[in-house]
């Protein structure tokens, strides 16, 4: 019976995944608290990693996996050997093999673990004094066939057949004694527990004497040619030892005889078969779904509901004497698909800690880097989120923690200098707040200059000397999303990989986030990310520009006024609005979107929002309402077309494209 | 009727792994458990004709949970999976009423041949 493996592997792939990357998780909080919690669950998932690996055939990774076993084993009874260079060691072999997990996910050989796997080797042999046991491997792939199942083994007597009556009726006197003989196939691989079993079941039946070898060396495995005898007192009788014995695999009784000829005793009671049956055995309360599949349900269910909408529209032409029943049946309709539509973003939420729980690695990796010591704590990561959030926020999250580390804690030195502790603290706290989730990610270290942050961007001509002038400290600590702006004197390995403050800003907002910056001199900084819980559903202001409507995400208009042509101020060329007590440059959408401006008299219509470089007012033609709409995606070209995040369709079968402001006016 | 099987892995992989076997062999898997917890209480729901138990897992150990099994149940048939270097742990499982176990990795038609052995034909 070949068992063909391929159809494990996927499964294989995700929970290694999940076992090794609790590994590191555990390793580094081990070494932070240097209590011994963790260490059970690090050896069960390196435990884990072994079998799964082992039974997949892969044996470089069952290999390493067990060596990692062994070290945590280890480490168990001894927790002072566990020092920084083996937690390190610890953690690149976690490392290691996951990335030989995502070799085996793609069928590619897996990456040399020689020299890692010689250095566990080593260390464990100078713990342990010995050198590490093979690891055992299914040769799953290997093997072309499997050998033929062995001949049924003899029938194991069911318990009500042990019960002989004749035997029964002649129990008298003390038990009888049996001499019996046994063999441990040699196939056997772990035969000491193997003959433990058989002392165990023969224990159970009664007296065991004169057991050879002894029990001690029995359990040990040191048996003989697998050769084990005893003399048993049992009133079970010949066949209930046999019975007895038949059902254990891998022992084959070489003699029976009784030493003592007494007829047998009744059995022990025997038990009743259960009967009890159980209705429908309850499935599995949660399966594994695949995220394309949620996606594809969800893109689905969005498109029932524009379908819904368009079914609504349509219907306004028919007569009025159909309506009645054309809208009930379409408000049930409508009713039907947005709880579908409700329950499927349930399904999608997910929480926070899918990409939380990798900051503690990454901050022991970029503190070591960086010679600082940090403690990083994470407190409300069990909040949800739609994942196609989450997927875009692990990124950024991981950037503002490389930041906080890499420009905000100070060395220890500096620290002791400021009378700050040693270790530098870093906070990411999540929390709800109605219709958003906030995560704070939040450092005690030297806090940033809004007078160099103004500096930078203006040597970069960013922004004019007056702006400059003008900007609270609160706003010259979004400068630092500007491309280029960056304060840090060097630009380390660790931050500066391209992915910059912006593109985090940018990557925030793309999900209809916002994001803020407190921060106080020789305090810390506070990075604040307000995220909607899901992107699907958006709430749009709708605008007409010409014969086009264009949505706008509410989460980003301030407000709307309209004012006439005369009242607005100009500054050079430029008109400015004025707007809750300061002026704000005017943006006509027609120019930004390259459609004709319609001339126009009397007072029109503003849409102030918020823009990289402050707030603008954007000149409309007519603003039609506030949907809640489905956001789609958009597919090649269109998504190249700098300014468009989205798109929807009204009821009216009406496409519209959403506007990513900032990128418009940067465009 | 087929024999009716309880598999106590605390990894998916291993628990379908496990589940094919028996399937193949003619069992029926009438329940899963991914802990010790999990795996008394889904016994004393489901009654198995048999079970697997993993030894290392959460909340509560394999050979806990036999312990606690066989006391509710004297006929439970216990069936411990196990790896190499676990000996120790079978032969306390096995203390605790474990029926027999199996080791690591496994081969369908060794499992299959110890459970046979056990609780008889699928």
């Amino acid at each position: 019976m070949p068992v063909d493996m391929s159809k494990y592997l996927s499964l294989f792939v995700t929970e290694a995944t999940e076992h090794l990357e609790s590994l590191g998780r555990d390793l580094v909080e081990l070494e932070k608290t240097g209590g011994t919690a963790s260490i059970d669950s690090m050896f069960r998932h390196a435990h884990s990693v072994k079998g799964m690996a082992a039974s997949m055939g892969f044996e470089v990774a069952a290999t390493l996996a067990h060596r990692v076993e062994d070290l945590v084993d280890a480490v168990r009874s001894d927790a002072s050997l566990l020092d920084r260079e083996l937690v390190d060691l610890l953690l690149s072999t976690t490392d290691t093999l996951l990335s030989q997990v995502r070799a085996a996910a793609e069928g590619q050989p897996p990456e040399d673990s020689g020299p890692i796997e010689r250095q566990l080797s080593e260390r464990l042999a100078r713990i342990t004094g010995r050198s590490p046991s093979p690891t055992k491997v299914a040769q799953a792939t290997a093997r072309p066939s499997a050998p033929p199942v062995p001949p049924a083994a003899p029938k194991a007597p069911a318990p009500a057949e042990k019960e002989n009556p004749q035997e029964r009726d002649a129990g008298l006197g003390l038990p009888p004694r049996f001499g019996l003989k046994v063999r441990i196939a040699q196939s056997c691989a772990v035969p000491g527990v193997r003959a433990f079993l058989v002392h165990k079941r023969l224990s159970g039946l009664g007296n065991v004497f004169d057991l050879k070898p002894a029990l001690e060396d029995l359990k040990a495995g040191r048996i003989p040619d697998g050769l084990v005898s005893l003399e048993l007192e049992t009133s079970a009788g010949e066949a209930g030892v046999r019975g007895a014995l038949g059902n254990i695999s891998e022992v084959e009784v070489l003699s029976l005889k009784p030493v003592v000829f007494t007829a047998p005793s009744p059995p022990a009671p025997m038990p009743s078969p259960e009967s009890a049956k159980v209705v429908g055995h309850e499935a599995a309360r949660t399966v594994r779904v695949r995220t394309e599949l949620l996606d594809y349900f969800l893109d689905t269910a969005g498109e029932l509901l524009l379908a819904t909408a368009r079914i609504r529209e349509v219907g306004k032409a028919l007569p009025a004497r159909s309506q009645p029943s054309l809208d009930e049946a379409v408000d049930r309709l409508h009713g039907l698909v947005k709880d579908l539509h409700d329950k499927v973003m349930k399904a999608r939420m997910t929480p926070l800690s899918v990409i939380t729980d990798r900051l503690p690695r990454a901050a022991r990796d970029i503190a070591r880097r960086r010679e600082r010591d940090v403690d990083l704590v994470v407190t409300g990561a069990d909040i949800e989120l739609d994942r196609a959030i989450l997927d875009d926020l692990a990124d950024p999250l991981l950037h503002l923690l490389r930041n906080c580390i890499d420009h905000g804690i100070e060395s220890p030195e500096e620290r002791a200098a400021q009378k700050k502790g040693a270790r530098g603290r870093v906070l990411v706290s999540v929390r709800r707040a109605r219709d958003r989730v906030v995560v704070e990610i939040e450092d005690d270290g030297r806090g940033m200059d809004p007078e160099k942050l103004k500096a930078a961007a203006l040597a970069r001509g960013l922004i004019t000397a007056e702006v400059a002038g003008r900007l609270s400290d609160a706003e010259a600590y979004t400068l630092c999303c500007l491309p280029g702006v960056s304060t840090a004197r060097d630009v380390s390995e660790i931050s500066g990989r391209g992915v910059g403050m912006d593109a985090v800003k940018r990557a925030v907002e793309s999900v209809g986030g916002t994001l803020e910056i407190e921060s106080e001199r020789g305090r810390g900084t506070r990075f604040i990310l307000k995220l909607p819980l899901t992107v699907a559903v958006v709430n749009l202001l709708l605008v007409a520009v010409g014969e086009e409507i264009f949505g706008l995400p509410i989460a980003k208009v301030i407000g709307a006024v309209e004012a006439e042509a005369g009242t607005l101020s100009r500054s050079r060329e430029a008109a400015l609005l004025p707007y809750a007590g300061s002026l704000l440059p005017v943006h006509p959408m027609a120019d930004l979107l390259g459609i004709p401006d319609l001339p126009r008299v009397g007072p029109r219509p503003f849409v102030v929002m918020e823009a990289e470089s402050g707030r603008v007012a954007l000149a409309v033609d007519r603003l039609l309402g506030q949907e809640e709409v489905v956001l789609k995606a958009l597919s090649r070209p269109l998504d190249l077309v700098p300014g468009l995040s989205g798109v929807t369709i009204l009821g009216t079968g009406r496409p519209v494209f959403i506007l990513d402001v900032p990128r418009l006016l940067a465009a | 009727m087929a024999k009716r099987v309880l598999v106590v892995d605390d990894a998916i992989f291993m628990r379908n792994m496990i589940k094919d076997i028996f399937s193949s062999g003619g069992f029926e898997v009438v329940g899963e458990a991914a802990n010790g917890l999990e795996a008394v209480e889904k016994y004393k729901e489901l009654k198995p004709d048999l079970t697997t138990m993993d030894i290392v897992m959460p909340f509560k150990s394999g050979i806990e949970a036999t312990r606690e099994i066989v006391k509710h149940d004297t006929n439970a048939v216990v069936i411990m999976c196990s790896a190499l270097g676990q000996e120790s742990l079978v032969m306390e499982a096995i203390e605790a009423g474990a029926a027999d176990f199996i080791v690591k990795p496994f081969r369908a038609e060794d499992v299959l041949a110890v459970v046979k052995k056990v609780v008889g034909e699928a």
